[in-house]
């Protein structure tokens, strides 16, 4: 019973590590996809009195003119008694940024464009901007709080495994170090524990990874977000099989190495 | 000469249990290590097996105890086989694989590990109960496993640290006439013991510790 309990302990412990790890990196893909969704669709909108061929600011990714031509013949065909061509009109454009700028990044920016005297008027939405910024900060801080915690915990039961497979295999070890057993002889049986112990927990974890992946409320939210993300099974289970068999075969050589 | 010691002394629990000795064991002695409880004795015995870091010369074969490396250490056990009073079989295993425990770690295959396991099993009287667990032998068996263990690897040396307290005097002399066979084989004993046994037939030295002192009488 106990040793089946130690067992248990072991697995569950590496599943729940593993699982955090998995569910850290995918929520990060997930952000960082919506990320570049939201700058991919977030601009600034600057009104300059000359043409603007190029700023050279490293946080900006393009400039692309407005075209108002379309809004200029709506307004000539409103106001026939205003004559256009004697307009100075100004030139508008929008600017892309290379990544989702937080509120005082955003100030920077906007200081920087405000000290060119071409330009005019900028606009920024940053209410609307400030609020999606802190709601990715918000999710990325629960996303890295919630890993921390459950690998804690993970670790904790861990530890508590370490002793009582000290307790368990203390004297075996010890009987075997008198007859000159060498280092890989003495752990034997626990690299064995440690490398079944490891097989399980990534197969218990990538069953709950598919599961995960595969649900409608995973579509949805994917779907809501209007990102495409691609999962690669294969890397998943390359990087969760270094991790468990590290975590558990240094805990066990951490007990063997340990004195009696 | 197998082990040499000179001026040596050995703390337990920050206290010198042996004090300035000197004494030597050849190849092939059979050597009885008597005193009171408390003498020194198990100090002495584990000193040997390299548990305990002595002060002065315990030379064992080629190797300084007192400036042994971990590794060399490993080496040099594997030419001893060590009795405990408390049998220390490993409780998981059968008796016929805790008896092939020193094969495992030098190296055999495990055809021939068991062969060799069953045989010395058969020399011990224990051939009938190569599938028990310890917990199923009484203590005279066990300790006859233990022995068998001890011997099975061809050693040079055998330390017994009291190999027969508490068995009944039938498994006792049993038990030392293993003792007898191994010395037969070209392995030195010592065994560490309250007492010498009564009828002993073969040509042995006694060494006995009083007040830390470790003497060799005639």
């Amino acid at each position: 019973m106990s040793y089946l309990k130690s067992h248990v302990t072991l697995i569950l412990a590496l599943s729940s590590i593993l699982l955090t790890i998995f569910l850290f990196t995918i929520f990060n893909k997930i952000l960082k996809l919506y990320e570049k969704n939201i700058v991919n669709n977030y601009s600034l909108v600057i009104v300059s009195t000359s043409k603007i061929e190029n700023l050279n600011y490293e946080e900006i990714d393009s400039i692309k003119q407005i075209d108002i031509s379309k809004q200029i013949e709506k307004m000539k065909q409103e106001y026939k008694n205003i004559d256009f061509s004697k307009i100075d009109l100004p030139y508008f454009y929008k600017l892309k940024l290379k990544k989702f700028p937080s509120p005082s990044e955003l100030q920077i920016i906007t200081q920087k464009l405000k000290n060119k005297p071409f330009i005019k008027r900028i606009l920024t939405h940053s209410s609307s901007q400030e609020k999606i910024y802190n709601l990715l900060m918000l999710l990325k801080t629960i996303t890295k709080t919630s890993m921390i915690i459950t690998s804690i915990l993970g670790f904790l039961l861990i530890i508590k495994q370490l002793e009582v497979w000290k307790l368990l295999h203390s004297e075996r070890m010890y009987i075997m170090e008198l007859f000159g057993a060498p280092f890989w002889l003495k752990g034997a049986a626990l690299f064995k524990i440690a490398i079944i112990d490891s097989i399980f927990a990534i197969l218990i974890t990538l069953t709950i990874i598919y599961f995960i992946t595969h649900s409608i409320i995973f579509s949805h939210l994917i779907q809501s977000l209007n990102i495409s993300l691609e999962i690669n099974y294969l890397q998943i289970f390359s990087y969760l099989f270094i991790i468990s068999f590290s975590i558990s075969l240094i805990s066990s050589i951490i007990v063997v190495m340990s004195k009696k | 000469m197998l082990i040499k010691a000179k001026n040596l002394s050995i703390a337990y629990k920050n206290q010198f249990v042996i004090r300035d000795s000197s004494f030597s064991v050849n190849e092939g002695d059979f050597v009885f290590l008597t005193g009171i409880s408390g003498s020194g004795k198990t100090t002495l015995i584990k000193s040997i097996y390299g548990e305990l870091k002595p002060y002065g010369l315990l030379q064992i074969g080629p190797y300084d105890m007192s400036k042994i490396s971990k590794s060399k250490l490993t080496k040099l056990r594997r030419h001893m086989g060590i009795v405990f009073q408390d049998y220390k079989l490993i409780p998981e295993w059968n008796i016929l694989k805790n008896v092939m425990l020193p094969l495992f770690i030098k190296g055999f295959d495990k055809k021939e590990a068991e062969k060799k396991a069953i045989e010395i099993l058969k020399k011990v009287k224990l051939s009938h109960k190569i599938d028990k667990f310890p917990r199923e032998l009484s203590g005279g068996e066990q300790q006859r496993a233990a022995i068998a263990r001890a011997i099975i690897h061809n050693p040079a040396i055998i330390l017994a640290d009291e190999p027969i307290s508490g068995l009944d005097e039938y498994s006792a002399s049993l038990v030392m006439e293993l003792f007898i066979m191994a010395n037969k084989m070209g392995i030195a004993v010592i065994i560490a013991s309250h007492s010498l046994p009564t009828d002993f037939n073969i040509k042995y030295r006694h060494f006995h510790i009083e007040k830390g002192k470790v003497y060799e009488l005639s």
